[in-house]
């Protein structure tokens, strides 16, 4: 039997140094601990990114969580944060939050956001002026916009969203939400915006264009519908850039990061399927 | 056989351990002070122990205040607790229509739910069969142990359609929404309570009622509930700090909207929902975040006033009775 021992013995050196050569291939250079957070919308997108990441840099850690967007670009500002995921570019003022100094945005994706309404509302072609005049509490009832006799349920998001500062950029042309009324609420997340129209007869909402469901109606804006082609042929309007803020231009890992979320091959693969569109798209 | 006689092998060893403990032989280190410095150390362990809590609580408090009154930098006392105008974007932090709505929102709550709970621990501890009272009152404490967020689900899904169609508005969020669930969520803390507290009544009490030619519902309500008076109330007051300190099934049903509700049916907005809507979108250093900060402080204090309460009803009850 002693030839048996020696022969498994010989194999599992083998079968051990083999592996642990390739283990030494596949390793790069590149090593380093990214912190990302911010953003909900954008938090599927990088972690798809991260574990792609992490598979051709097995050195790198990379740990990610999501709450509210100003969340991102303040744990940058503070050091916490490597990277911050914000929907908007916080790298200038938009409307309720002043631009933070010293950051940089960068593109990582495009976002389409849609107004939606109730599936019992048969006005579902509304033009820029009656959206305006519906979120600012002026049209209150559906008939003065071509649908049946019912008030108008207004559905929004608390301020702070980065879905609210594009849909009010975007679709409403800057002008402001109500904040007071019999027929309003705000909801906190995608998620409660989503049952809140479902749920809700004559209710009318805005969401990104991936939680759109067929338990409710995503409004035609100007005759346009809100489909990924119409964005990128340049149509339909209400879409806003994902940002990853960084301090100052990204280094070392962080940079090799970003560049791997803006490469053609992740955003024309991982990235579609999450339902976002390529940046390289919009030009 | 193998052990014929245990005494006399235990015997010169119980005589060894006594000796060893009591005599304090010789070694520096011995059981005796080992012992000693043993109990010590557990005794300041557990003092430790209190101590720690009593350092959160009072370091809690301390945060929270000191976070908290930064708004006063920026607006004065009477805007934040006199003016209804809550809109952080043009920095404008009336706290009114929180502290209103918590307070509308208590009282509600605890007008539909005080009546229901005394009537369902009256019908416990006085009408029941003692099985159907043990199989009863279990429920109850497992009703108790549903988490809040199940009970919110069931309002947004099950309870404002119901409004809707009851009432005819459009939305069917606001208070009474919110009370109705508060209601239910409630209910078995209150009731078991009181239920505690008459069953506790001492049955000379009622005997003695009876025999004087009461009825059952002269006694319960002249006899049985102010026996129980100081009881009931600690009842009351738990029910309350759960209503006042509720958050995920209240901000599921009351709308949230930064407006003082003139009706029931009204979307509204309380303390706790306006602080865990808001709180993962504001900016660190900003007025918008110390005046989230100064609802939390005002939160605790409703809370620890209404413990103090508590006790002190607890220790008037005990010298009562």
């Amino acid at each position: 039997m002693k030839w048996f021992k020696q022969l498994t013995i010989a194999m599992l050196v083998a079968v051990i140094g083999f592996s642990s050569v390739t283990a030494v291939q596949a390793a790069s250079k590149l090593s380093g601990k990214i912190v990302i957070n911010g953003s909900s919308a954008l938090l599927p997108l990088t972690l798809q990114a991260a574990n792609e990441f992490k598979k051709l840099h097995p050195k790198v850690k990379i740990s990610a969580s999501a709450a509210g967007s100003i969340t991102g670009p303040q744990a940058v500002r503070k050091g916490i944060a490597q990277i911050g995921a914000v929907d908007w570019d916080a790298s200038k003022d938009v409307p309720g939050f002043k631009k933070f100094e010293g950051q940089v945005a960068h593109k990582v994706a495009v976002i389409p956001f849609a107004a939606v309404v109730n599936k019992n509302v048969t006005a579902t072609n509304l033009t820029t002026k009656q959206l305006q005049g519906i979120f600012s509490g002026k049209i209150k009832n559906w008939k003065e916009v071509g649908g049946k006799d019912a008030d108008i349920i207004v559905v929004n998001r608390t301020f702070g969203s980065g879905t609210r500062v594009n849909f009010q950029d975007k679709a409403l042309q800057g002008t402001d939400f109500m904040t007071k009324g019999d027929n309003y609420k705000e909801v906190k997340t995608s998620g409660d915006m989503k049952s809140a129209i479902e749920t809700t007869p004559n209710a009318i909402g805005y969401m990104d264009l991936a939680y759109v469901t067929d338990k409710m109606v995503a409004v035609k804006i100007n005759d346009i519908a809100p489909t990924e082609a119409n964005v990128i042929n340049g149509k339909y309007k209400v879409w806003g850039y994902g940002y990853y803020m960084t301090k100052g231009e990204p280094t070392g890992a962080t940079k090799e990061f970003i560049k791997y979320v803006q490469s053609t091959k992740f955003q024309n693969g991982s990235l579609k399927k999450l339902k976002f569109i390529p940046i390289s798209a919009m030009k | 056989m193998l052990d014929s006689n245990p005494a006399a092998g235990k015997a010169p060893l119980r005589a060894e351990l006594g000796r060893t403990l009591l005599a304090g032989s010789g070694k520096k280190f011995d059981r005796r002070s080992r012992l000693f410095a043993m109990n010590r150390m557990f005794r300041y362990l557990c003092i430790a122990a209190a101590a720690f809590v009593c350092l959160i609580l009072v370091l809690i408090l301390f945060l929270m205040l000191r976070t908290g009154v930064l708004t006063f930098n920026h607006i004065s006392f009477a805007d934040f607790f006199f003016s209804s105008d809550w809109t952080p974007e043009n920095e404008q932090y009336g706290g009114l229509v929180f502290i209103f709505g918590t307070f509308a929102l208590t009282a509600l709550t605890l007008l539909i739910a005080v009546p229901l709970s005394l009537m369902i621990a009256i019908f416990l501890s006085v009408f029941v069969p003692t099985w159907l009272k043990n199989a009863l009152r279990p429920i109850l404490d497992l009703l108790v142990g549903i988490p809040s967020v199940v009970y919110g689900y069931l309002g947004l899904t099950v309870l404002i359609p119901l409004i809707r169609d009851v009432t005819g508005t459009g939305m069917g969020d606001g208070l009474l929404a919110a009370a109705l669930v508060l209601t239910i969520m409630v209910l078995p803390t209150v009731s078991r309570i009181s239920d505690d507290a008459i069953s506790a009544v001492p049955a000379k009490f009622s005997d003695a009622s009876y025999a004087l030619g009461a009825t059952r519902f002269q006694t319960v309500w002249k006899v049985l509930l102010p026996s129980a008076k100081s009881g009931i109330m600690y009842a009351v007051i738990l029910g309350m700090a759960r209503a006042v300190g509720e958050t995920m099934a209240v901000v599921m049903v009351i709308g949230n909207t930064p407006q003082i509700a003139d009706s029931l049916l009204k979307p509204t907005s309380v303390l706790t929902s306006n602080i865990v809507m808001q709180i993962s979108n504001v900016p660190f250093d900003s007025t918008w975040n110390y005046a989230l900060y100064l609802m939390g402080f005002l939160l605790l204090l409703i809370s620890l006033l209404m413990i103090v309460a508590v006790r002190w009803l607890q220790r008037r009850g005990e010298r009562v009775s």
